[in-house]
């Protein structure tokens, strides 16, 4: 990265958009 | 179509361009769009008027749909249940009044069972949803005060809701833990400092006494479990402690953290607020401290809402927590349930009665959620809040919240009393990434649970 002299990137969600967590229980177990 | 050849002019898209507190490198930002390119100071001219311009233009499309999507297309997945008002603590920055905590309602376990059954019938009849199972987080005062209840009531519903619970730990016997850990169930424990004459300076019971010991010997107990977490409300008493936190975490086995401001929606929050400055240097610290540990043992400790800010910058869509954006998840992608049934946007307002938008057992969940108190929440936008409207981070802080804000000004469209620090954050989260030292701050499956959709670099 330190070689560029420009980068950018964006990355996406492969599931549900979000967990639609507050800053609360971040990871529950996936089940 | 005429092809856009600068940024800042014309038809060319509005660049800011941010320090980040490197000599060599810059952070160039269109704000709308969550958009951004780490640059060299050397190449500014080529950022504002070369090949980065035409690609956000071919890409700015498909940018403004995803965060039209996020900010506004979600629907409800979560709830916040408060199955009791009653606190066996009196911490000094409590959430909600006191006479509430004292002796405030409990519900018996048909109210817990028929509360969820309404739940369940809203979210599979109503919302139809068919994909990811809702998530029911049992949430305080202390939640455990009401375990007779909620207990079996998390059997009946199993293959409904993936349940969470956030406790004070100290009402946590060995048989609540074989029966969270049994059941799948998320659980966050409150610990405030690594030390005892810290931790239970602010979180101790009615009879002044803390939990310290007790806490670490049920932290030392769940350490190995995957849905364990610790969260640290952060506050003027244990705000210089952050650094030596990571520490504890390190020797407690404790893999992730939340180091969470004290939310000032009460008197006693805002008594203890910490100083933006210090909090930021002491939080950064923190940061500093778990790239060191990594360094020495190979050891990852997530510092999740941090994490969530980077998560935020690096794909806006691969967020875990729905507080740093606007409009903030509150009544839109989770709401809260108090005791006695009322729906409120969030557990933040169930201090404020005038944000109630209905009730469990009387009124329809869709209709509350297009009650006039919680399209207020989820009206309130970074756009309509100044100076958040002509900030280039807006979308990555989200101008939290509006529970705090609220309280602490009086209405609802003002900034955060966190601002300052939250810009110190986005911009250290800058810096990992400019640095390629990012990837240790997000959570380990990272990687497999999202996509690159857009990469450039020259």
């Amino acid at each position: 990265m330190k070689s560029k002299k420009i980068i950018s990137f964006r990355r996406q969600c492969k599931g549900a958009t979000g967990t639609g967590l507050s800053h609360y229980i971040m990871l529950a177990p996936k089940k | 179509m005429k092809k856009v050849k600068y940024a800042n002019t014309g038809e060319g898209p509005n660049f800011f361009v941010l320090d980040i507190g490197l000599e060599d490198r810059l952070a160039v930002i269109e704000p709308d769009t969550a958009f951004w390119a780490l640059v060299e100071k050397d190449s500014l001219r080529e950022a504002l008027s070369g090949d980065l311009v035409s690609e956000f233009e071919s890409k700015k499309d498909d940018f403004k749909k995803e965060m039209e999507y996020l900010r506004f297309g979600l629907t409800p997945s979560a709830v916040y249940f408060n199955p009791t008002e009653r606190c066996n603590f009196n911490c000094t920055y409590r959430y909600l009044p006191e006479e509430m905590r004292r002796s405030g309602k409990t519900m018996s376990r048909q109210e817990v069972e028929d509360a969820l059954a309404h739940l369940r019938s809203y979210f599979y009849e109503d919302l139809k949803i068919k994909q990811v199972k809702p998530q029911i987080i049992f949430h305080g005062s202390e939640p455990m005060l009401a375990k007779d209840a909620i207990f079996p009531a998390i059997e009946t519903y199993s293959d409904d809701f993936v349940f969470g619970i956030q406790t004070n730990g100290t009402l946590l016997d060995d048989q609540d833990i074989s029966f969270i850990q049994k059941h799948g169930i998320g659980v966050g424990i409150s610990l405030d400092a690594p030390v005892q004459e810290i931790a239970d300076k602010t979180r101790k019971s009615w009879s002044g006494k803390g939990a310290f010991s007790k806490l670490v010997d049920v932290i030392d107990k769940l350490s190995s479990y995957p849905g364990f977490n610790v969260i640290s409300t952060v506050t003027s008493i244990n705000v210089r402690y952050l650094p030596e936190m990571v520490d504890f975490c390190d020797r407690h086995n404790i893999r992730m953290i939340m180091f969470n401001p004290v939310r000032c929606t009460q008197k006693g929050g805002q008594q203890l607020k910490p100083d933006d400055s210090e909090l930021a240097l002491y939080f950064l610290k923190a940061l500093d401290r778990v790239y060191e540990i990594y360094q020495e043992k190979q050891k990852k400790i997530t510092i999740t809402n941090f994490t969530n800010i980077l998560a935020g910058i690096v794909g806006p869509t691969t967020r875990r927590l729905m507080c740093d954006i606007s409009p903030c998840g509150g009544g839109r992608c989770f709401f809260a349930l108090s005791a006695h049934g009322d729906l409120f946007p969030c557990s933040e307002f169930i201090g404020f009665p005038e944000f109630k938008g209905g009730n469990i057992f009387r009124d329809s969940v869709t209709d509350a959620l297009k009650s006039v108190p919680f399209k207020e929440v989820t009206n309130r936008k970074a756009e309509d809040i100044d100076p958040c409207k002509r900030c280039a981070i807006r979308h990555f802080c989200g101008a939290p919240c509006p529970a705090e804000v609220h309280s602490f000004y009086g209405k609802l469209n003002a900034p955060s009393p966190y601002c300052s620090f939250y810009e110190e954050l986005i911009r250290y989260a800058f810096r990992l990434i400019a640095e390629g030292r990012h990837e240790l701050y997000l959570w380990e499956d990272w990687q497999e649970d999202t996509i690159e959709r857009y990469r450039f670099g020259i």
